[in-house]
């Protein structure tokens, strides 16, 4: 199995659970933790594409909300206080990465001569 | 209330006096950094060179000998003023298609084909019109130019796929463009490879496998990369042509 193949099987496994949980959540898990969605179907087909990417983030907004742990008030504020450090992060993380890119770039082997390893002659012997 | 008073940014207000020149830094700073960003970012990449689509040429018609293998060559017989007679060009057709589907494209065929040029150097490739326009292939068979064994060699450059090596894509060649490349050999398209320094005065080969047949998917991985190959090198008109061993195919550190 190539990489491409590894890569293709992980994205394909994701979206496949992704595919389950929006099947559980739209049908059954939407109506438990929010009252304003019962009753209402037309737009839970829109909600597919975010569950099969984002699924364990509706997993585990579930479970917070099915056993009460929500503290809805507290919810922004601990990424307000990281905006800082996240920014920070970002602008040294980025030129980082464009250096590590730019460094493990391939050099043109402008030297190599290209060499004879046969000759004609063993060619038609 | 004792609460000290902020300046506090608001889009459609005016710019608070304290924000100014925190704005203004900040500004410059970000324009400096794109502006630099941008022009690293260009500088470092290669110059693609002079290639591209010939529509100033306009639609060309010649006539010649199809050679089908490793993919469809045409070495023209009848040629113009701007494919002369003698000349060996590859085939391909519109978009990330090539012509090896195309199995009236027998070996010996005579074809008058006709289509748009697409050139970088001495590498030459017809891109056919489409439908019946391409191509029309005639009764007659016709003897191809005696091919000319030159050896197994060690090289070092890159496979790209011929197409946009030619100038279908500005630049069409290294790593940013190689899946666009993988594509395109997929569908078909020769791929050529490129040669650090000229061999028998040519630095571009059409690739092919280690039959003789088409360049073995096994070493698509290493498409756009700098690699090192030996191959068995022929002339075929005035085409290069190496028939790689993908198992001395390696990366170039």
């Amino acid at each position: 199995m190539n990489i491409a193949e590894i890569i293709f099987l992980l994205i394909k496994s994701w979206t496949l659970i992704g595919a389950l949980v929006a099947l559980v959540f739209l049908t059954v898990g939407i109506d438990r933790i929010d009252e304003d969605a019962q009753g209402a179907y037309a737009f839970r087909p829109l909600l597919i594409p975010a569950c099969l990417l984002i699924w364990p983030l509706i997993i585990w907004r579930w479970f917070v909300l099915e056993t009460g742990r929500d503290q809805w008030p507290k919810r922004h504020k601990p990424p307000r206080e990281s905006h800082f450090w996240v920014a920070i992060a970002f602008a040294v993380a980025i030129p980082v990465i464009m250096l590590l890119g730019f460094s493990q770039k391939q050099e043109w082997p402008a030297d190599f001569k290209p060499q004879k390893i046969s000759s004609e002659q063993e060619q038609s012997q | 209330m004792t609460q000290k008073k902020k300046p506090f940014f608001v889009g459609y207000l005016g710019i608070p006096k304290a924000l100014k020149g925190f704005l203004l830094k900040a500004s410059l700073l970000i324009f400096a950094g794109f502006a630099t960003g941008g022009v690293l970012a260009g500088v470092s990449q290669d110059d693609p060179g002079e290639a591209g689509f010939r529509f100033d040429f306009g639609r060309q018609t010649v006539s010649g000998v199809i050679q089908a293998e490793p993919y469809p060559i045409l070495h023209v017989t009848k040629g113009n003023e701007r494919i002369k007679t003698g000349r060996t060009i590859m085939l391909t057709g519109q978009g990330k298609s090539g012509v090896s589907g195309n199995k009236a494209l027998s070996e010996e065929t005579v074809v008058d084909a006709t289509g748009i040029i697409l050139k970088r150097g001495d590498l030459d490739m017809l891109q056919l019109a489409g439908g019946k326009r391409g191509i029309k292939i005639t009764e007659a068979k016709d003897e191809l130019p005696e091919s000319q064994y030159l050896g197994k060699w060690r090289l070092q450059g890159e496979i790209c796929d011929g197409k946009c090596l030619v100038g279908a894509m500005q630049p069409g060649r290294g790593l940013a463009h190689k899946a666009c490349a993988i594509l395109c050999l997929f569908g078909d398209i020769p791929p050529v490879f490129v040669s650090t320094q000229p061999i028998e005065g040519s630095e571009f080969m059409l690739v092919g496998g280690p039959d003789g047949g088409p360049l073995p998917e096994s070493t698509y991985d290493y498409i756009g990369q700098f690699v090192e190959v030996e191959a068995e090198l022929e002339r075929r008109g005035d085409m290069l042509v190496m028939l790689v061993d993908p198992a001395t195919l390696k990366a170039v550190k």
